[in-house]
């Protein structure tokens, strides 16, 4: 009796462990994401609806907005089925803890959380992709409206691009259009320290990539020579380490630039801080290198104003770049409990406006789908948002942003590409770390 | 002989002593809870950590390797990442060590040992920094001296309304760190020197004033070294503390070895688990000097023979109020200014934005940081709903209040059985050594302990990150010496007679502890339920790599700090403060025990 008992609890434990393995007819979340890049829309929803009705969806992520994105896409497979339920739960780490979760997850066999939104393409190409921890779906319809295939595209799926750009105070005399001004002597700018935000140390060394560094020496012919006087000492002294590091023929240029920027910029907790300072009338002639949308934030007072502030891009006559693009990426992890959910939600997101209403209030922010950009700007009208209600009278204008296709050619925003900071993360970050930040203290 | 007979016989009494059980089970438990981390963090700074500095070294993706301690302690970057971090670290805590002993004690002195005059107000007010978390007084600190003119970013109060700028060296770096840890740290030196102060023989003084012995001759010949263990639990207590504080020096720009481990993680992880070692390392190291030097001393907070008369100096008619007046002054700045700051900016327009001070228009004043209840962007909400309606911030209230909760009762009764268990077997090596390791993880740096669980609880087996299990498991054994030593302690004052009458009268364990050890000692033991409480309200270096920013109020508190939307952050400071002064009073009302004395028991 004993023995048959003993079976039958082993044969019990057996069916029980096996039942996730084959749940999905053995299925892998890569020969999902296989299948779903095929779809429409509509097809992954019903898909998502079989797989995660009465469900909890766990998603993690450096965009807090994914929790207002998950109701809307609850909303949507609702409209399909109005049985259907799903609870969710979107966690937010900090520190860079995100890379840690993620990797602590993946080595379950099935895993807690179904997808994520992160950014720093540096650190995602080299400890989640390379580790084959996160994989990369791209929707039908995404692909579709890019002119892509999934199978021709290479890189990772954006949501969207976010930009930090230069501004300064302009309540007093004080004027930058050259993107050297703000490394010339004197000059704190006041900037997330990169050590708190990768994506910023991701910036410095998209600066050394050939197209980049050649912008910063074009920028550097346009200045009158007394001002050329003062960078080109070290500029000079900074060749060899240009040569030594690889870099191309204006590497020196970049380093220059980097070190003078390392060495000078007044580090700050947040992008939230700098603005809130760069709006006050008392700080004059200061300026900053800080997420756009921030500005919309801002409440008018007797001391306070969106129009104490000049995004330097948007001057006539500068010369450079006006600031540095990252982009949240959407990816399905490995082990994904969820994929079908996963897939069709990122789908959502990236290839609906309402999917993508949780951040498209946002100027600065920029959808990957041209057709969802173009109707975010519909709806949201940023290229006019500091226009006063008769539309033609300029009421904030840093508040009209150019859009992505002006910051990303008149703009010269710096854009990260992932490959790229992998690829020098140990040569031009390691001489990065060796210089000596600035300390106000 | 049947030495089996006698060896179960010998088993059976001794597990027939409730005492034995306790250490014998805690020991164990203990051990492991204190040892097992450290473990895992020590395997950490030999593992290889794809995409990080230890794989460009070795070339490798996964494997061990000492390269991580190869490159920390001799690549060109040793002094950036190593070096330089260590030595502010230790000014810091050495430094904060100073001023919370000298602030403290000095204040202690006053309120126990002279007539001065609003004693018990000052006394109350004095131990508020403690209750706020440490780093807010940080952001009062900015709030109060930065200016467009030395920190390059807008006018502080003090440069908007006076036009007064501070210099650099008084508004960043280590100055005003150690200033404002030392601030937030002097009521545990008030507290311990102060509680020798009120119960020290005055006899020993008064000898001396009858031999004619000049009043500085009998500080530095009777009185110090009379509170000098009061003066090196307070060390003990809070060089480790400061060691370990992330925020403080994050926000006023000082970089140290917490610091430096949250920069390092992503790039170094390997070289970021050695700086959490060392940090343990100073832990290990202070409790072994502690008790190096006082062999002798059992408790940490000596309360020698209590003399029936306690003298007070007087300072004159004059000068009980002149010196209560200044003392009023500083604890307004260090207690009361900060919580007007906090409610102030809950009603600014912007963060920082003080136009309603020098234009006097109201306009300039806003509530919506309490009462909205939409969703919006615009007018500086970021997203966020006003307070009253932010299910994010209630929520992280309701998760901090669970983990206090349960960290306070599991911490305080585990601790409390551990003083009473000690306690009766004084002389018992095993004793000793489960009453050192309790009080081990208070020593060690509290981002140290968290990075050691973050790592031990973060593998195919358990994955534990961001779940009240982990704070809970986490905040018990960092709290655990708080109970223990003030249970310890109480414990020893109590006469071994009481309980050997109830033993004999056959009274069993359980009655014995709920109706005669514990209502004696209640207060104390109270106490030892109080502080993990209060302390897990406001904990943020222990919690912050454990869980994400809006899961309990800490983190949130800090995020919104971060973000610069000072007014949720302040809403939630006020919240905070106003939760621990309620449940301090409901405490003190019921039991009649309270923070203010029963700091260390």
């Amino acid at each position: 009796m004993k023995k048959f008992l003993s079976l039958i609890l082993a044969l019990t434990m057996l069916f029980v462990l096996a039942i996730p393995a084959f749940a999905d007819g053995g299925e892998s979340v890569q020969d999902i994401i296989a299948q779903a890049e095929g779809m429409t829309l509509e097809e992954l929803a019903q898909k998502a609806i079989e797989e995660s009705n009465g469900a909890t969806f766990y998603g993690v992520g450096n965009s807090s907005r994914g929790a207002t994105a998950l109701p809307l896409f609850i909303d949507y497979l609702k409209t399909i089925d109005p049985d259907y339920s799903m609870e969710f739960d979107w966690q937010q780490p900090k520190n860079n803890k995100i890379f840690d979760q993620l990797t602590a997850d993946s080595l379950k066999d099935t895993g807690t959380f179904a997808m994520t939104l992160i950014q720093d393409g540096n650190q995602i190409e080299s400890k989640m992709v390379q580790t084959g921890v996160l994989d990369t779906f791209i929707p039908k319809d995404w692909a579709d409206a890019n002119g892509v295939t999934a199978d021709e595209y290479e890189g990772y799926l954006p949501l969207q691009t976010l930009n930090k750009v230069f501004m300064f105070n302009n309540t007093g005399d004080k004027t930058y259009d050259n993107v050297w001004d703000f490394v010339a002597e004197g000059e704190h700018g006041l900037f997330m320290d990169i050590d708190s935000e990768i994506v910023g140390k991701n910036f410095l060394y998209m600066l050394t990539e050939d197209t980049n560094a050649a912008n910063l020496k074009a920028a550097f012919d346009a200045l009158p020579a007394e001002e050329q006087a003062y960078f080109q000492p070290t500029i000079d002294e900074l060749a060899t380490d240009a040569e030594d590091l690889g870099l191309g023929e204006n590497g020196a240029y970049a380093l220059a630039w980097i070190k003078l920027w390392v060495e000078s910029y007044n580090a700050q907790t947040d992008d939230g801080p700098i603005c809130n300072t760069l709006v006050d009338q008392s700080a004059t002639d200061q300026f900053g290198l800080l997420v756009y949308s921030k500005l919309r934030s801002v409440e008018e007072s007797d001391s306070v104003s969106k129009n104490n502030i000049t995004v330097a891009a948007y001057q006539d006559g500068y010369t450079g770049f006006g600031g540095y693009g990252y982009c949240h990426y959407l990816f399905v992890t490995d082990n994904s409990p969820l994929p079908w959910t996963a897939c069709a939600f990122i789908a959502y997101m990236t290839c609906t406006t309402d999917g993508f209403s949780a951040w498209g209030k946002d100027i600065g922010g920029y959808s990957s789908n041209p057709t969802v950009a173009a109707d975010n700007e519909e709806i949201f009208h940023h290229q006019t948002g500091g226009m006063a209600e008769d539309g033609t009278t300029v009421e904030f204008a840093a508040l009209n942003d150019a859009g992505y296709d002006w910051w990303t050619t008149n703009g010269q925003l710096v854009l990260e590409d992932p490959e790229y900071c992998a690829s020098v993360s140990f040569t031009v970050g390691s001489w990065i770390e060796m210089l000596t930040k600035y300390s106000a203290g | 002989m049947n030495y089996a007979a006698i060896r179960r016989n010998k088993i059976k009494t001794f597990f027939s002593k409730p005492h034995n059980v306790i250490l014998l089970l805690m020991g164990i438990v203990l051990t492991f809870s204190t040892v097992a981390p450290i473990v895992a963090i020590v395997q950490d700074t030999f593992k290889i950590h794809p995409g990080t500095i230890d794989q460009h070294l070795t070339g490798m993706a996964s494997g061990y390797t000492f390269a991580n301690y190869v490159d920390l302690f001799t690549s060109r970057l040793a002094r950036t990442n190593l070096w330089t971090p260590l030595w502010n670290t230790v000014l810091l805590a050495v430094g904060t060590c100073v001023v919370s002993i000298l602030y403290g004690g000095v204040f202690a002195f006053l309120v126990t040992r002279t007539d001065m005059a609003w004693r018990k107000y000052l006394s109350s007010i004095f131990i508020f920094p403690y209750i706020m978390p440490q780093w807010t007084l940080a952001v009062v600190w900015q709030h109060l001296f930065n200016s467009n003119a030395v920190t390059g970013t807008s006018n502080g109060l003090l440069a908007a309304t006076l036009g007064v700028t501070m210099p650099k060296w008084w508004c960043q770096g280590m100055f005003p760190s150690l200033m404002v840890l030392g601030l937030h740290y002097a009521p545990f030196a008030y507290i311990l020197i102060g509680g020798i102060f009120r119960n020290m023989d005055a006899n020993l003084e008064e000898a001396a004033t009858i031999l004619d012995t000049p009043r500085w001759r009998t500080m530095c010949k009777i009185t110090l070294p009379m509170v000098k263990p009061a003066i090196l639990s307070t060390i003990l207590l809070v060089f480790g503390s400061s060691m370990g504080s992330y925020p403080v020096p994050h926000y006023l720009g000082l970089t140290t070895l917490s610091t430096k481990y949250v920069s390092m993680n992503s790039k170094y992880t390997g070289e970021a688990s050695i700086l959490a070692i060392i940090m343990m390392v100073f832990g290990v190291a202070i409790m072994l000097m502690n008790q190096l030097s006082l062999t002798s001393r059992k408790s940490y907070t000596t309360v020698t023979g209590k003399s029936g008369q306690i003298s007070k100096i007087r300072l004159g008619k004059a000068g009980r109020y002149v010196i209560a007046l200044i003392l009023v002054f500083l604890t307004f700045f260090t207690s009361i200014f900060p919580i007007i700051s906090f409610a102030f900016e809950t009603f600014l327009p912007n963060p920082g934005d003080y136009s309603f001070l020098y234009t006097g228009n109201t306009a300039n004043l806003t509530t919506k940081w309490w009462v909205t209840s939409e969703n919006v962007t615009e007018n500086g909400m970021y997203g966020q709903k006003g307070m009253l309606y932010n299910a994010t911030i209630w929520r992280a209230f309701g998760g901090t209040m669970l983990v206090s909760v349960c960290c306070a009762l599991i911490a305080g009764t585990i601790g409390t059985l551990i003083g009473y268990a000690v306690s009766k077997q004084r002389r018992s090596k095993w004793a000793n050594y489960v009453n050192s390791v309790a009080f081990l993880p208070y020593l060690m740096p509290s981002i140290a302990v968290g990075v050691a669980f973050f790592i031990l609880f973060s593998n195919e087996h358990f994955n534990l990150f961001n779940t009240y299990w982990l704070l809970i498991i986490v905040g018990t054994i960092k709290y655990i010496p708080f109970a223990s030593r003030s249970a310890l302690n109480s414990m020893l004052q109590l006469s071994g007679e009481i309980e050997e009458a109830a033993i004999i009268q056959d009274v069993p364990w359980i009655k014995r502890m709920t109706r005669i050890i514990i209502p004696i000692q209640k207060s104390s033991i109270i106490s030892g339920y109080l502080l993990p409480f209060m302390t897990c309200l406001r904990e943020l270096s222990l919690f912050m790599l454990l869980c994400t920013q809006g899961f309990i109020l800490a983190t949130t508190l800090d995020y919104f700090d971060e973000m610069g939307l000072y007014a949720f952050s302040s809403g939630i400071n006020l919240i905070l403060i106003v939760t621990i002064l309620v449940c301090n009073a409901l405490v003190n009302k019921i039991t009649g025990a309270s923070l203010d004395k029963g700091i260390g028991g």
